[in-house]
């Protein structure tokens, strides 16, 4: 309940352009944008995360990455990675 | 035979064992070759003994053949005549060389002619020996011949030389004696020249030796040209011809021939399929350690497993049910709900952890609410980053990307002359949301450790408008939606978070009730609730606060106590026994004023007759540095000033307020100075020992709710009255207040709190918002002195006398 609550909450977030959730193969579980894009999305963002997460632990083994943010002219895309997910928001700072 | 192109014929003188008696003694060499000589021999013999018809041979043919040259001394060649009388004297298969040694050789032929050779047989040696021989075999055996037969040694030695003749040219000559022997020959004979003509100058001839065919492959083309062209065409045409007439020519048959073919067998081998894979591996420093720290845990396994361990494979959400797993403030840690640190733990993927891959599950799952939790929050911090970032005091990154908006809209900043900038309010933001809409906030309180966390309360203090009160918890970090949302029965009058336990949050509400809430829990039930104690209050419980006391009564070590007073007269100290549990402090009496005695003399006696006896408590404030002393704002407008160790008797009673006192508030910069606020319009600065008030502030005819000392600088405190906020610094002015910021209409502002660290305020109104407001351009703040009040006050006092 307070997870939906949450959600809905992001997602109407001023400049939230999506939300994405997908589980670990990739598929997606919840998403506010159309599914090609999603699948994009998730596609890119799950290498992407996987390679800084090798990044961060090569450097110290007893790290671990919690967060990602890629900043573009665009917009903000914000992943919060975990073992079996990935919460994937896009956002327009600037609106 | 190839008499006529070969020159290499090579004299053939064989002598039959059966006519050797007849020879000479002086027996010509004998040429033989192995195996087929001796047949050939024995053939002689037969021929030789069968024939019928002899031929003389005269041996000198011999010489003849030797010694073409200047040798020839008168003998007779040898002839062969065959039976016919034709000469068939074989030609000379040797022409020796003009230079050859001297011939010795001559006498020995000259007196070979015994010999008896039938021509045929002559013939037939000479193609046998033609057709090569070999050193090897003639030796043996020609020894043997000659051994045979009565030979001279003069023979032999002839032998020997006439084969050392014969050989001397060095070609294909097959000479009867072996090597050996002729090399010695030979070696004899060169001394002899040497010694003798060693003055001599010898003439050396070089000449080309004969060519030697090895292989001849005539061309099958000749030129048009040349001689056989003629004859080659005729043949050519000849042959093309005879193709045409092969066909139905008697001449040539076609035959074919089948070959049997057997039936084919076909053989199928099959191995099973290899099926190949590829399996690559990158290992990487975390793998290893990955791989590694789990062999270790697995040991470990049957050990204590603690939550707390920092072994992230055991600190599943699973034991952590809700309790920890998302922890606002933990006791234990000073880990802020801005430090990702505990949720670095529980993110961190566990290595025996096996949890189905259910899309469901994973949203429910601790760590994606949390994910879920900290996602909002940056984007809040996107949204917000400049006004957060204004509060922190830190520098606030412009956007590459997009136009920076004028946040500072509302102030003069860019047109304005830096030197004079008047102080302002600004609005940064506010916190609100639906839920709390509506609501009047009644209280707000920082946390003690978490400066991020905000607990607001809410509620009517009228007793007309009471509904469900709210206290809910913000975070700076994300000021549209509350972290904690909890739900009361009665409105909230006041609130205020534990010191020692700063997960503790006391709410004291209108219905007299004091609850406890654990905000490290999200449900709505309280910790504790004082419905249950017998001493509680019957009144709004109009202040809470935590006091932190040396002295630790019997079961009271945790440092700090809660404190209440409320409308029913009570000051009351609580602690937890099983239970919340309360002692009265103080129980506020109604005192009477000095000048006004009501005729009904309702209040003239210790015991009344009203509906309480004791007056209504509306606040308090402990001394900050003396934990015994309090001050106590009453209903009344006194002000007392009590201490723990009398419950019964005040110390002190400021009187001069004429109505309610809201707010009473020590000053944290000078100890013995305070100010009070109440609702006739005024706010008074007291100074403890003098009963009377240093100053008086009053701006506009309206209640003023709440005041509070600035944190951060001695001279500055702000109030809040119905309409407007006010700061005052009394450093600028005693006697208006130096920012002035009205509330929008039809709200009224009832709140007002200071932050700790920065310059900025936070003020509630009857809305249900929070603003915050960043003072700018104090010109004082740091740089005052903390006995500048101090000054102040005795200058004030200086000038009244």
């Amino acid at each position: 309940m307070f997870l939906e609550e949450t959600l809905k909450r992001i997602q109407s977030h001023k400049g939230v352009l999506g939300t994405i959730v997908v589980n670990a193969e990739g598929i997606p579980i919840r998403t506010t944008l159309d599914n090609s894009t999603t699948v994009q999305y998730a596609g890119l963002l799950h290498q992407l995360t996987i390679k800084a997460r090798s990044t961060v632990r090569d450097i110290d083994p007893q790290n671990d990455l919690t967060f990602l943010r890629i900043r573009s002219k665009k917009h903000e895309i914000m992943v919060a990675p975990d073992k079996e997910y990935l919460l994937i928001v896009i956002q327009n700072p600037s609106e | 035979m190839s008499n006529g192109t070969a020159k290499m014929k090579k004299p053939v003188v064989k002598v039959t064992p059966s006519s050797r008696f007849s020879v000479n003694p002086k027996m010509p060499s004998i040429y033989q070759s192995g195996a087929p000589v001796k047949h050939n021999q024995s053939i002689m013999n037969r021929s030789v003994t069968g024939s019928s018809s002899r031929r003389s041979v005269v041996l000198q043919a011999d010489s003849k053949l030797l010694d073409k040259g200047s040798l020839q001394t008168g003998k007779q060649a040898i002839q062969v005549f065959d039976e016919q009388g034709n000469d068939v004297t074989p030609l000379p298969l040797f022409h020796p060389d003009p230079n050859a040694p001297p011939p010795k050789q001559s006498n020995f032929f000259a007196s070979q002619d015994a010999s008896m050779i039938t021509a045929p047989d002559f013939l037939s040696t000479i193609s046998m020996y033609q057709t090569g021989m070999n050193t090897s075999f003639a030796g043996p055996f020609t020894r043997s011949i000659i051994g045979s037969s009565t030979v001279s040694k003069s023979s032999r030695s002839t032998v020997e030389s006439m084969n050392e003749e014969i050989e001397e040219p060095g070609t294909k000559r097959v000479i009867s004696l072996s090597l050996s022997d002729v090399q010695i020959r030979r070696e004899e004979v060169k001394d002899i020249v040497t010694e003798d003509m060693l003055d001599k100058t010898v003439d050396v001839y070089l000449t080309e030796t004969e060519t030697l065919w090895i292989l001849d492959m005539p061309a099958t083309m000749i030129s048009t040209d040349a001689e056989e062209a003629e004859t080659v065409k005729l043949r050519t045409q000849a042959y093309v011809e005879l193709c045409k007439n092969r066909l139905g020519n008697d001449l040539y048959v076609d035959r074919m021939m089948q070959t049997l073919n057997d039936a084919p067998k076909c053989k199928e081998v099959q191995c099973e399929k290899i099926i190949r894979a590829e399996a690559a591996t990158m290992a990487t420093i975390w793998d290893m350690y990955d791989t590694f720290l789990a062999e270790e845990a697995s040991k470990e396994d049957n050990k204590t497993t603690k939550v707390t361990q920092p072994s992230r494979i055991l600190s599943r959400p699973e034991e952590s049910k809700g309790t920890d797993a998302m922890s606002i403030i933990s006791s234990a840690s000073i880990s802020s709900l801005s430090s990702l640190g505990v949720d670095a733990e529980s993110i961190i993927s566990g290595l025996t952890k096996e949890e189905p891959s259910d899309p469901e599950l994973i949203l429910k799952s601790e760590s994606f609410q949390q994910n879920l939790c900290v996602m909002e929050r940056i984007i809040m911090e996107n949204i917000f980053q400049p006004k957060l970032a204004d509060y922190r005091q830190l520098h606030i990154l412009k956007d590459p990307d997009c136009k920076p908006p004028e946040e500072d809209g509302i102030e003069e900043e860019p047109t304005e002359v830096t030197a004079t900038t008047t102080p302002t309010l600004d609005r940064l933001w506010s916190f609100s949301c639906e839920v709390t809409k509506g609501h009047n906030v009644s209280s707000m309180a920082w946390n003690k450790i978490n400066k991020d966390l905000l607990a607001v309360g809410y509620g009517e203090f009228d007793f007309r408008d009471q509904k469900g009160g709210l206290v809910c918890c913000w975070s700076l970090k994300n000021p549209m939606w509350p972290e904690r949302v909890y739900h009361c029965e009665s409105g909230v009058t006041s609130l205020d978070f534990s010191i020692g336990n700063p997960n503790l949050l006391a709410v004291g509400m209108h219905n007299g009730e004091i609850v406890i809430f654990n905000v490290q829990r999200q449900e709505d039930t309280p910790l504790i609730d004082s419905s249950n104690c017998f001493n509680k209050h019957t009144g709004p419980v109009w202040q809470l606060q935590w006091i932190e006391q040396e002295r630790g009564a019997s079961g009271d070590d945790k440092g700090d106590s809660l404190i209440s007073v409320s409308a029913d007269g009570k000051i009351a100290k609580w602690y937890l026994r099983k239970g919340l549990d309360c002692t009265d402090l103080m129980k506020l009496k109604r005192t009477r004023g000095d000048k006004s005695k009501k005729p009904t003399g309702e209040k003239e006696r210790k015991i009344e007759a009203l509906i309480s006896r004791q007056a209504p408590g509306m606040c308090f404030d402990f001394h900050p540095k003396d934990a015994n002393i309090y001050l106590v704002g009453t209903e009344e407008g006194h002000i007392h000033k009590c201490s723990c160790s009398y419950n019964e008797q005040f110390l002190d009673t400021y009187k001069a307020h004429r109505s309610p006192v809201y707010k009473i508030a020590w000053s944290p910069f000078s100890p013995d100075v305070f100010l009070s606020c109440s609702a006739d319009w005024t706010i008074r600065l007291w100074q403890q020992d003098l009963l009377k008030p240093v100053l008086n502030f009053s701006s506009v005819n309206r209640a003023i709710y709440e005041i509070m000392w600035s944190p951060k600088s001695p001279m500055i405190f702000g109030a809040v009255n119905e309409e407007r906020v006010e700061i005052w610094d009394l450093d600028n002015s005693i006697l208006d207040p130096t920012i002035v910021s009205s509330a929008s209409p039809g709200v009224t502002l009832t709140t007002i709190l200071f932050a700790e660290s920065t310059d900025c305020v936070l003020i509630g109104d009857s809305d249900g918002q929070v603003t915050v407001y960043k003072m700018k351009h104090l010109t004082s703040g740091i740089t005052t002195q903390a006995n500048a009040l101090d000054d102040l006050i005795g200058s004030t006092l200086a000038s009244q006398l």
